[in-house]
């Protein structure tokens, strides 16, 4: 069997990294959220949640930055990913996906490159809005360096990290369900990321059939066992 | 309890800040003993602002006249909204109303985290760094629950604060204003009898609401919007599911053959799965 190693241990561990973080962020944000939800933890509960937060948010920052710095080759392939023109399939990719998504996966999809389109439509948006939620977060953190919490930054800050918590929020269910292999036609993806990176020949062969071809071609990647 | 409420005429007012120390007294409130904090502004208004220890002030606004030094004065402190923006904003529910109006914060519940101080629009309640705690006027619910007026209330030496029954006190209210017209102020008005669903202090500003510094139609602003977010967060989460759900449903028994790639030919075949 030929499997293709499509993701490095680096890219493993900086996901595993940021999954962490994301979720205990989601969850911690969510207890300040919901007003019922923090009165039914306690104060105390609350407090730790809200320490756990901040904690949180600087390995949520801080790893990809610092990943940037020690794999530039990541960050530029990261890069490529969101801003490369869409060819014929890669459009005919986005006007198939909703109804493939809904109505059973019957539809012949196009074949993808590395990326496809809609992942990198979807992760530029994801990335837009962790940038500003981290910002808007640094302003809800120390707002004695941005005016004081009467200012209208402040309340922007406020109003703009909650509504880009439900925008990342609703893109991470759909994630999720997709990356984790729940959609039966995406069965199998969970092992990317989270175990060893590696994809089967016929997997990379229905979700990036010019990748899949390429590295097939290629073999630097292949792995036959 | 009846909803009641404090009546503050600016008229009446002279300014003796004795409902300042009435409620450091009361409320056990130390001043600052640093001369630092107040620095000389040529204002004979004292202190400069609210602060987690300072829950009322009377603000002086003065006016350079011909005759000399014109005063409006107005009692700053909270004005437990009826639709108070700081109960709304408050994460975990440590702010409330009580049964006659008051707004208070549940000082054990209290996070510190801030959102009251934005949200409120006559910035009225203040952040204790090193308790971490936000603190305001809770118009002494324990001296009113018990049929008591406020401590600001019982010590004014000219009647320019009482308390009572608020219809009762919007009556005086309207009455001190036909009063005070008659006597040459026309540009006297009532605050708070409709501002934020109505306000639990009522105020007679006997020069217009601007001149005593009064926000005229304040506004709840931005945490109404981010209240907002709440149900439309829980609509969007719940329609994502629904949609994924579906398509789990729909794509549940779907398989799509075991896919393989001859370099040599350039094909790629598919095995139908039996």
């Amino acid at each position: 069997m030929r499997y293709i190693q499509r993701h490095s241990a680096f890219a493993r561990g900086l996901h595993w990294i940021h999954t962490i973080a994301c979720l205990s962020l989601f969850a911690t944000g969510l207890i300040l959220f919901i007003p019922s939800v923090a009165a039914a933890v306690g104060t105390a509960t609350v407090q730790g949640a809200r320490m756990v937060h901040r904690v949180m948010a600087v390995i949520f920052i801080v790893a990809p930055i610092v990943s940037m710095i020690i794999s530039p080759k990541g960050f530029v392939h990261l890069w490529n990913s969101l801003f490369f023109k869409w060819d014929a399939d890669d459009k005919e990719f986005m006007k198939k996906f909703f109804p493939y998504l809904l109505f059973g996966a019957k539809q012949h999809m196009p074949p993808q490159k590395i990326n496809k389109s809609g992942q990198g439509a979807v992760d530029g948006v994801l990335i837009f809005a962790s940038v500003f939620i981290s910002l808007t977060g640094v302003v809800l953190w120390w707002p004695e360096f941005f005016g004081g919490p009467t200012s209208g930054l402040f309340q922007w800050s406020l109003v703009l990290h909650s509504g880009l918590m439900i925008l990342i929020g609703v893109i991470m269910l759909a994630h999720i369900y997709l990356g984790a292999g729940i959609f039966q036609p995406y069965k199998g993806s969970g092992k990317l990321m989270f175990g060893n990176g590696r994809v089967t020949e016929s997997d990379a062969l229905y979700h990036w059939g010019h990748w899949a071809k390429d590295e097939l071609k290629k073999g630097d990647n292949v792995i036959v066992e | 309890m009846a909803e009641t409420a404090i009546m503050y005429d600016s008229s009446k007012c002279t300014a003796c800040k004795g409902c300042q120390v009435a409620c450091k007294q009361w409320n056990q409130l130390p001043s600052p003993l640093s001369s630092e904090l107040f620095e000389y502004t040529e204002s004979f208004q004292a202190p400069r602002d609210l602060g987690s220890n300072t829950w009322l002030i009377i603000n002086f606004s003065e006016e350079d006249k011909e005759i000399g030094i014109d005063w409006n004065f107005m009692r700053n402190s909270c004005f437990h909204c009826t639709d108070a923006a700081c109960e709304m904003a408050c994460p975990v529910g440590a702010i409330s109303h009580k049964d006659n109006g008051a707004v208070v914060i549940d000082q054990d519940k209290c996070i510190g985290c801030r959102y009251c101080v934005a949200s409120c629009p006559f910035d009225v309640p203040r952040w204790d760094e090193a308790k971490n705690k936000t603190f305001k006027c809770w118009q002494c619910f324990d001296r009113t629950s018990a049929g008591r007026a406020p401590a600001c209330v019982s010590t004014c030496p000219t009647d320019a604060l009482q308390f009572g029954d608020r219809a009762e006190m919007l009556g005086l209210a309207r009455e001190r204003v036909s009063e005070l017209k008659a006597a040459g102020f026309d540009k006297a008005e009532i605050y708070g009898e409709d501002e934020l669903g109505g306000l639990h202090t009522i105020v007679v500003a006997h020069r217009g609401l601007e001149a005593h510094g009064l926000i005229r139609d304040p506004k709840i602003g931005l945490t109404d919007f981010w209240q907002f977010l709440k149900p439309l967060g829980a609509i969007g989460a719940g329609a994502t599911v629904l949609g994924l759900g579906f398509s789990y449903f729909m794509a549940r028994d779907y398989d799509r053959g075991e896919y393989s790639y001859d370099e040599a030919t350039d094909t790629v075949s598919v095995k139908e799965v039996e």
